[in-house]
């Protein structure tokens, strides 16, 4: 925007002879404004309810009975009832929105707020998304226009199509140029209209086609009004719902030279304000590069990020590990002391077991000793008293 | 026919700190690292349990002296407790529940080490009824961190599976690996808060042969309240 000091360039193409470039223009800023469709679809929507015409029903229409309820007690519904006899109409409900030939529900009024205001800026940032989605041509594709033999989006022509008088050079020149195809396409497709539109004088339903705007009428505007889906536009004066019919972006347009160059003056440019609407400026994109990937992938973003984390795979997965009183190898892991520990517990328990077993050894040869020296010294007693001996039993029996 | 690759993707390669020659450097640095944690590992493991055999023999010798003296030994009153909850969480009064969560008791049959002071006894006081506790000895400190023990990674509780899990959280405070951490607790060593708050609590399976009667103290034949060494046993039923 306020570096794109560059603009395209743009091939004029005469309007008979050879499709060749005659000469060059530069692409107006207009056809680089942002696309936003969402601008374009919310100002389309409340534009196209300003051609509306009020409607009504009639303030009496279902009022005009004196019906009065019946009340209770009569095995009828409560509804106000006809008055008087002698008719089929006598007795039958009126009044209300469900009885037959009773009013409506909310009777429709023409104080109904037909028109919308839209804000002036919202409506110009709007033609300036319609008028640069004329030059892009997926989109002018994607709405329908065959588009497929034109020398170039945008068309420009020279001026001297502002002079055709006749239909039939008209004509030519759009099979001369490559655009009678979208012609083609309206008048085969013309049909009766679905709905009861077709007996309210609005029998028929054309495509778009083309839309050739100039700068000077010059009698264009006759040559080219009768030819079915062609629409002339005065470059002065361009209509969004002619831009973006049904609020879709890409009208496939054609554009006189002078029109073309006019764009520049009417809409101005980020710089320079419009010289015909006053203080406008083009609208402004959010992003200028809105190639988001390559933003990112550039080596100036890539150098200053830092690295990417890690993915920690060591606590990353829940790790279910066996007990490691059961399974060695996951004892050794946490402990690898663990193997040295049992060995020298063992080889400790090896030793007290044989110093405990001298020692056991040792008190039982004592034990032994003991058991044998008092034998002997029972034998010497042998000729003590009986009582004696009695006495020495019962002690050993306790 | 040569494939065409973008250049985005080339530079992009180029730019990756995931190749090949980076994640190996990366690889072999750790491999380096564990080794020199086993190594650590195995030596303090040896002179813990040196340690514990020492301080074994000298309580031993102590008392021993002081009975050919004829007084006695006041053994120093113990400076580690275990805490196991073992009622549940309805009906708690605010006081103990509080108690309770500060102590990361939040469910039945969770346990938690906890340093024993003036204040810390007071607040077992409040909680008395809803937990056992005891004196665990080195033992069951270590059944519980190898078998149970959780550690607190990333606001997650993931088991220790290896010791490189206790070097990267509790590096700096020269706990390295189970061993250290097992002293740590058991010793109630300077870091013992940073270690104890490096596990997760405890949470234990019900006692195989069941409990008597929550309701009443383990003095009067029930369960909760303090079990001194008895909690050991009871550890071996739980864990």
């Amino acid at each position: 925007m306020t570096t794109q000091q560059l603009r395209p360039i743009v091939s004029v193409f005469p309007i008979k002879g050879k499709v060749k470039t005659i000469k060059q223009v530069p692409l107006p800023s207009v056809f680089s404004a942002p696309i936003r469709p969402d601008v374009v679809r919310f100002v389309h929507t409340n534009m196209a309810k300003n051609n509306r015409q009020a409607h009504a029903v009639s303030t009496t229409a279902g009022e005009q009975t004196s019906a009065t309820s019946w009340g209770t007690g009569r095995a009828v519904a409560r509804i106000p009832r006809v008055k008087g006899s002698g008719t089929g109409r006598s007795g039958q409900a009126a009044f209300g929105n469900m009885c037959r030939g009773g009013r409506m529900y909310a009777p429709k009024k023409v104080w109904r707020k037909w028109h919308r205001k839209i804000n002036t800026n919202q409506k110009r940032y709007a033609v300036c998304s319609a008028i640069a989605a004329t030059a892009v041509t997926p989109l002018v594709m994607s709405r329908g226009h065959r588009v497929n033999k034109l020398p170039e989006l945008p068309l420009v022509v020279s001026d001297q199509l502002q002079s055709l008088t006749k239909t039939r050079q008209a004509v030519k020149f759009l099979k001369f140029i490559g655009a009678y195809r979208d012609v083609e396409k309206v008048i085969r497709t013309k049909k009766t209209r679905v709905g009861q539109g077709k007996y309210r004088n609005r029998r028929h339903v054309l495509r778009k086609g083309p839309m050739v705007v100039y700068a000077r009428n010059l009698g264009i505007k006759k040559a080219f009004r009768n030819i079915p889906g062609v629409e002339t536009a005065s470059v002065y004066t361009l209509n969004l719902l002619k831009l973006a019919p049904g609020s879709q972006m890409g009208r496939f347009i054609i554009w006189t030279e002078s029109a073309f160059k006019l764009l520049e003056d009417i809409y101005g440019s980020w710089e320079k304000p419009s010289k015909f609407k006053s203080g406008f400026y083009l609208p402004r994109p959010v992003m200028v590069n809105t190639d988001v990937e390559r933003i990112i992938k550039s080596d100036q973003v890539q150098t200053v990020l830092r690295n990417r984390r890690p993915r920690s795979r060591k606590y990353g997965k829940k790790i279910q590990r066996a007990d490691p009183y059961e399974d060695m190898s996951v004892m050794l892991k946490l402990n690898p002391y663990y193997k040295t520990k049992l060995q020298k517990q063992k080889e400790l328990e090896e030793k007290n077991k044989e110093e405990r077993k001298e020692i056991v050894d040792k008190s039982r040869k004592e034990y032994e000793d003991w058991l044998y020296f008092s034998e002997e010294e029972e034998e010497e007693e042998e000729e003590g008293s009986d009582e004696d001996r009695e006495i020495e039993v019962l002690s050993d029996e306790n | 026919m040569s494939k065409q690759v973008p250049e985005t993707i080339k530079k992009q390669v180029k730019r990756s700190f995931n190749s090949k020659e980076v994640k190996k450097e990366k690889n072999e640095k750790r491999m380096k690292l564990l080794k020199e944690i086993q190594t650590k590992a195995f030596k303090r493991a040896e002179k813990y349990e040196k340690e514990y055999l020492e301080q074994g023999q000298k309580l031993v010798e102590l008392k021993q002296k002081a009975l050919q003296e004829g007084s006695f030994y006041r053994e120093p009153e113990p400076k580690l407790a275990f805490i196991i909850r073992i009622r549940g969480i309805v009906g708690v009064p605010p006081k103990p529940r509080k108690i309770l969560q500060l102590l990361r008791l939040r469910r039945i049959y969770s346990g938690v080490f906890i340093r024993l002071n003036k204040s810390s006894l007071r607040m077992l006081h409040f909680i008395d009824p809803y937990v056992t506790w005891g004196y665990p000895d080195v033992e069951t400190v270590r059944a519980l961190i190898y078998k149970r023990g959780h550690a607190r990674v990333n606001h997650q509780r993931k088991i220790i599976d290896s010791n490189e899990m206790i070097y990267d959280k509790l590096q700096k405070y020269d706990i390295v690996c189970m061993e250290d951490l097992v002293h740590e607790i058991y010793t109630v060593g300077k870091n013992f808060k940073h270690a104890n708050s490096f596990l997760w609590a405890f949470k234990l399976k019900p006692p195989v042969g069941g409990f008597s009667t929550v309701k009443k103290s383990f003095v009067n034949k029930g369960e909760h309240g303090n079990r001194e060494q008895y909690i050991n046993t009871l550890v071996k039923k739980m864990i």
